[in-house]
C-alpha cells in the first residue's frame, strides 16, 4: 500500500464490566421487564382477582357461578359453536378461491389482489356498521326487498354473525393456502403423474396433505380471533349471548364494584384461546411440511363457460369484500336522520360535523397510533433482534413473552390493565399510555413475528465484519443492522398504524372522558343509531389507513404483504 | 507487523470440546493455515483470534501483548468471510470505506486510501454498484480490500474460495497471495482444501478434534506427516498396514501379500522412531505408487512389488485413476500418467517407492 504511515487503531474505550451484560443482556432485561409489567402481570392479577371470594380469600367461586348460571354457560357454548361455523365456512371459502387463483387463469383475476389490502384497510366496526346499513333492520337491502314484498328474515343473530366474520376472516385462510400452493414444488405432482397416478389421484394424494397443514393451522387462527371478536359479535350478535360481548358488558356494569366474574369469564376465554394456540404450536405446526422451494405449476388459461363461472366468482367475493368500504363512503356522504339513511339524498352535514364540529376522536386516534407505531415498531424490532441474534436465557424467556398476547382477547386484555393500573403504585387509567400501551401489546406478536422473518434473513457475518473493521456491536446493529431491515421495518410500521387505528375490543374497555378514538365514536354512533356520523368517522378511519396503505409501496418501494 | 501467540487454548460448546489446550506460535508476516475437516476446531480457532468466540482458558498474544479480553472492535483486526458478508446495502465503495471512517478519517483520506484499495483489487471501477449487481469473484476481491484497507495487524480469511467455480478459485488463490505477499501482513487461513493450503502457506497447521495434529511449511507436512491422520489429510494417501522389523526396514503384513527382496522385508522406507515389531502403516501417495504388469517392471529401484488385480479405473485426461485389490485384499488408489494402460481385471504388480513414510499404526 502506498500510505506508509499506519492507521488511527480503534482506539480502547471504556468498557462496561462483564457482569453487566452490556449492551445485549441490559436490553434484553429492560425489554422483559417491560414485557412482564404489561404483559404478565395484567394476566397475573386477572388470574388472582378470578380466584378471590369474599373478603379476598382464595375461592373458586366466581368460576362456580359461571358454571351454574345458564346464560354464561350458554355465551361460552355459543362462542364456540359460532366460532367453529365461522371457521369451517371461512375454509369453505378461503381455500378453494386460492386454488383458482393459483391454478388457473381468467378474466378478472388481478382484482384479487385487493383482498389482502381490504382486511387491512377495513377495520371490523366498519364492516359491522357497514352490513347493518345494508342488511340490517332499516338496511338498504332490506328495505328494498320488503317493498318488493319479499320477506326478510332478521340479519340479527347467527345469520348476521356467521356471514359478516366470514367475509372478514377467509383471507386468512385465502392468503396462507395461496402461500402454501405458490411454495409447493410442481415437480411432486409431475412426479406423481410419471408414477402412474391420475391427475385426480394426484391432487388427492400429493397437493392436498402438503397444504392441509397450511388450511389447519390457519384456520385455529379464524377460531382464535372468533373467540375475541368484539366488533361484529356486539354490533351484529342480536340476542346471542357471546363470551366477548357478555364479558364487556359485565365489566361496564361492574366497574368499581366486584371483579370476580369479569374476571373468571376472562380466564375461561383467555384458556379457551391457549388450548387452541397449543394445539396448533404441538399438535399442527410439526406437520407443516416444509418443502425445498420449486417452480409451482404455471396457471392455466380457462375458456367460455368455466371462465365466466370463475369470474363471476371472483368478482362477488371482491365485491362483498370492499362492499363496507362502499357502504361506509357513500352513507359519510349521504342526508341521516338518526338511524334512517336517506339514499340518493347528498349532504356534507355529517363529514362535517365530524371534521368541525367533533373532531376530538380523529385527533385522538391519530396522537395514539403515532405513539403506538413509534413504540410498538420499537419495542418489536428490539425483541426480535434479541430473541433471533442475541440468543441467551433472558432473551429466550423474552420470545415466550412476546407470544402471551395472543391468547388475550382485546376485551380480555382492556380488563386486565384496567384491573391492574386503575389504583396502586402506576395507574395509568384516563390516561394516553393505556391507550397506546393496549395497540402495542395487541400488535406485538405480529410485530416480532414480522421482524424475525426478516432477521433470520440476514447472516451474522455482516454483523461481525463491521465489529471487526472496529465498530462497537451496539452502533453495529445502527449501522448495519437496521439499514437492511429499513423495508421491512417501514412495513411493519405501516401494518402496526393500520391495526392500531382501526383497535376497538381493548380500547374501548379501556378509553374513558375525552380519550375517545374513531372507532369507538363509531360504536357508540352505531349503538345510538347516529349513522351518518359514524359513516363519517369511518371514512376518516378508511382514508387515514389508506393514504399510507397505497403510498407507501410506491415511495418507498416496500412490498407490505410480503409480511402480514 | 504481528507475532501471534497461541496459549493453551480452550472452547467448549455445550458437550463438545472444540478446542483442547492448544498452543501455536505464528510469525510475523506469515501466511499461516488452519487445516483440518469441518468440526476439527479451526473456524473457532479463528474467531477466537477475531474475538467473535470467547475461549473459557488461555491466552492470546499479539506480540507478546495478552488480547484475550479485548473486545473484537478495539483488536484491529480484517477478517474475510465465507460469505463475503458485505454490506447489502452500501456501495462498494462505502462498503471499503466503512472501517476507514470507523477509525474518523478525514474525508479526503477516506477517498484516497478507498480508491487505493479497490485499484489493488482491480475493482477501481466499480466503486458505485451494489453487492448484489457483482460476481462472486468481484464480491470476495471487494471483502479482501475492505479487510485490507484499514491496514489490520492480523487478516482472518474464513474459507474465502469455498464459494467460487474451480477456475475462479484458482484466480483468487493468486490474488490473495500477491496481495499477501505484498503487504506482508500476518494471515491466518482456515480451509480444509489442503491444496489451497499448500499453495498458498508459510505454514500450515493440521488440526484434529481440537488439537493441533502436526504444524510445518508444506512440504514437511506432504513429505514426512507423523499420523495416519496428517498423511490422509494431506494428499489422501494409501495407508498400507506394515510391521517394522529393523529402523528402515519393513514387512508387509497383510495376510497372502509377497514382497520381494529379502524374505518378507522391504527397505527404504522411512520408519521414523517407530521401534523394532511396532505396527505401522505406511503412507503411500496415489502418484507415487507405479503399475506394472504382473510379470514386468523388473530392473526399477522400487523397494517392492506387490501383486495385485485392478478393481475399477478412471480416465481423467491427463492421468488415469487405478483402484486395485492386493493379494491380502486391501485396496490401493494409484494414478498414473497418460491414457489407461491395463484392463479391468487384469493381474498387475504394485512398486513401491523407497521413501516412503511409515506412520504409527
Amino acid at each position: 500500500m502506498g500510505h506508509t504511515s499506519t492507521l488511527p487503531s480503534s482506539r480502547p474505550r471504556w468498557r462496561p464490566p462483564a457482569w453487566l451484560g452490556w449492551p445485549w443482556g441490559v436490553l434484553s432485561a429492560a425489554c422483559l421487564a417491560v414485557l412482564a409489567l404489561f404483559v404478565v402481570l395484567p394476566i397475573g392479577v386477572l388470574t388472582l382477582n378470578s380466584l378471590k371470594g369474599p373478603g379476598g380469600a382464595f375461592s373458586l367461586g366466581g368460576f362456580a357461578k359461571v358454571l351454574a348460571t345458564p346464560e354464561y354457560l350458554q355465551a361460552i357454548g355459543n362462542t364456540v359453536l359460532l366460532s367453529s361455523a365461522v371457521t369451517l365456512c371461512a375454509v369453505a371459502l378461503g381455500a378453494p378461491l386460492a386454488y383458482l387463483v393459483a391454478r388457473f387463469d381468467f378474466p378478472g383475476k388481478r382484482w384479487l389482489a385487493v383482498l389482502p389490502l381490504a382486511t387491512i384497510v377495513i377495520p371490523e366496526v366498519i364492516v359491522g356498521q357497514s352490513w347493518l346499513m345494508v342488511l340490517g333492520n332499516n338496511g338498504l337491502v332490506s328495505n328494498a326487498l320488503r317493498e318488493l314484498g319479499v320477506p326478510v328474515p332478521s340479519f340479527y343473530g347467527w345469520t348476521g354473525l356467521v356471514f359478516s366474520m366470514t367475509l372478514v376472516y377467509y383471507t386468512y385462510i385465502y392468503l396462507g393456502v395461496l402461500a402454501a400452493l405458490r411454495g409447493f414444488d410442481g415437480q411432486l405432482e409431475e412426479a406423481s403423474l410419471s408414477l402412474g397416478a391420475t391427475p385426480a389421484a394426484t391432487r388427492w394424494k400429493v397437493l392436498l396433505p402438503t397444504v392441509a397443514p397450511a388450511i389447519l393451522v390457519n384456520a385455529l387462527v379464524v377460531f382464535t380471533l372468533a373467540v375475541g371478536n368484539f366488533a361484529l359479535s356486539s354490533m351484529l350478535g342480536g340476542g346471542v349471548p357471546l363470551l366477548s360481548v357478555l364479558t364487556y358488558s359485565l365489566f361496564v356494569s361492574e366497574v368499581g364494584g366486584d371483579p370476580v366474574l369479569q374476571s373468571s369469564l376472562s380466564v375461561i376465554s383467555i384458556a379457551l384461546v391457549a388450548g387452541v394456540l397449543a394445539v396448533q404450536k404441538w399438535g399442527v405446526e410439526r406437520r407443516l411440511v416444509h418443502m425445498t422451494p420449486g417452480r409451482a405449476p404455471a396457471a392455466q388459461p380457462v375458456h367460455s363457460w368455466r371462465a365466466a363461472l370463475f369470474a363471476a366468482l371472483a368478482g362477488g367475493v371482491v365485491a362483498l369484500s370492499l362492499m363496507p368500504l362502499a357502504a361506509v363512503l357513500v352513507g359519510a356522504f349521504t342526508e341521516a336522520r338518526g338511524p334512517v339513511m336517506h339514499w340518493g339524498n347528498f349532504s356534507l352535514r355529517s363529514m362535517e360535523r365530524a371534521l368541525s364540529l367533533a373532531p376530538e376522536p380523529i385527533l385522538n386516534s391519530l396522537l395514539f397510533a403515532t405513539l403506538a407505531t413509534l413504540a410498538g415498531t420499537t419495542l418489536a424490532v428490539a425483541v426480535s433482534y434479541l430473541v433471533v441474534k442475541r440468543k441467551s436465557r433472558l432473551s429466550g424467556a423474552l420470545d415466550v413473552a412476546t407470544v402471551v398476547p395472543l391468547t388475550i382477547s382485546g376485551t380480555v386484555l382492556g380488563i386486565a390493565l384496567m384491573q391492574s393500573f386503575n389504583t396502586g403504585p402506576l395507574v395509568l387509567t384516563g390516561t394516553a399510555v393505556i391507550m397506546v400501551l393496549v395497540y402495542v401489546v395487541r400488535r406485538l406478536p405480529f410485530g416480532v413475528r414480522n421482524a424475525s422473518s426478516m432477521l433470520y434473513n440476514i447472516p451474522s457475518s455482516i454483523e461481525e465484519a463491521s465489529i471487526s473493521l472496529g465498530v462497537t456491536p451496539l452502533a453495529t446493529f445502527g449501522k448495519v443492522v437496521l439499514p437492511v431491515m429499513k423495508g421491512s421495518i417501514l412495513s411493519a410500521a405501516i401494518l402496526m398504524w393500520a391495526t392500531s387505528i382501526s383497535e376497538l375490543s381493548a380500547s374501548i374497555v379501556v378509553y374513558s372522558g375525552g380519550l375517545e378514538t374513531m372507532p369507538i365514536a363509531i360504536f357508540r354512533q352505531v349503538d345510538t343509531g347516529r349513522l351518518g356520523l359514524a359513516s363519517a368517522y369511518g371514512t376518516a378511519l378508511v382514508t387515514l389507513i389508506l393514504v399510507p396503505v397505497l403510498l407507501a409501496p410506491r415511495l418507498l418501494k416496500i412490498n407490505l404483504f410480503s409480511l402480514k | 507487523m504481528t507475532r501471534i501467540t497461541i496459549d493453551r487454548l480452550s472452547k467448549r460448546f455445550e458437550q463438545q470440546q472444540v478446542l483442547d489446550d492448544l498452543s501455536l506460535d505464528i510469525e510475523d508476516g506469515h501466511f499461516f493455515t488452519l487445516l483440518g475437516p469441518s468440526g476439527c476446531g479451526k473456524t473457532t480457532l479463528l474467531r477466537c483470534l477475531a474475538g467473535f468466540a470467547r475461549p473459557e482458558a488461555g491466552r492470546i498474544l499479539f506480540d507478546g501483548e495478552d488480547i484475550t479480553a479485548v473486545p473484537a472492535y478495539e483488536r484491529n483486526i480484517g477478517m474475510v468471510f465465507q460469505d463475503y458478508a458485505l454490506f447489502p446495502d452500501k456501495s462498494v465503495f462505502d462498503n471499503v470505506a466503512y472501517g476507514l471512517r470507523a477509525r474518523k478519517l478525514a474525508r479526503e483520506g477516506v477517498r484516497s486510501r478507498t480508491d487505493e484499495a479497490l485499484a489493488q483489487v482491480d475493482l477501481a471501477t466499480l466503486g458505485s454498484r451494489f453487492p448484489a449487481q457483482l460476481s462472486g469473484g468481484q464480491r470476495q476481491r471487494v471483502a479482501l480490500a475492505r479487510a485490507l484497507v484499514i491496514k489490520p495487524r492480523l487478516l482472518l480469511m474464513d474459507e474465502p474460495l469455498s464459494n467460487l467455480d474451480a477456475k475462479l478459485r484458482l484466480a483468487m488463490r493468486e490474488a490473495i497471495l500477491d496481495l499477501q505477499r505484498a503487504t506482508r501482513i500476518t494471515t491466518v487461513f482456515v480451509t480444509h482444501d489442503q491444496e489451497e493450503a499448500l499453495a498458498l502457506s508459510d505454514r500450515i497447521a493440521v488440526m484434529q478434534g481440537g488439537r493441533l495434529a502436526q504444524q510445518g511449511a508444506p512440504r514437511e507436512l506432504w513429505d514426512a506427516p507423523v499420523t495416519a491422520y496428517v498423511a490422509d489429510f494431506i494428499g489422501s494417501a494409501n495407508l498400507l498396514k506394515v510391521r517394522v522389523l529393523a529402523p528402515g526396514r519393513v514387512a508387509v503384513d497383510a495376510a497372502g501379500a509377497v514382497v520381494a527382496g529379502a524374505g518378507a522385508a522391504v527397505h527404504g522406507a522411512d520408519t521414523g522412531a517407530l521401534p523394532a515389531g511396532a505396527a505401522g502403516l505406511w503412507v503411500l501417495r496415489p502418484e507415487a505408487l507405479q503399475l506394472a504388469g504382473a510379470s514386468g517392471g523388473e530392473g526399477s529401484d522400487a523397494a517392492g512389488r506387490l501383486p495385485a488385480t485392478v478393481a475399477r479405473r478412471q480416465y481423467l485426461g491427463a492421468r488415469t485413476s487405478y483402484r486395485v485389490t492386493l493379494a491380502g485384499g486391501q485396496a490401493l488408489r494409484l494414478e498414473q500418467p497418460g491414457p489407461p494402460a491395463f484392463e479391468v481385471g487384469a493381474a498387475v504388480a504394485v512398486l513401491v517407492p523407497r521413501d516412503g513414510r511409515v506412520v504409527a499404526g
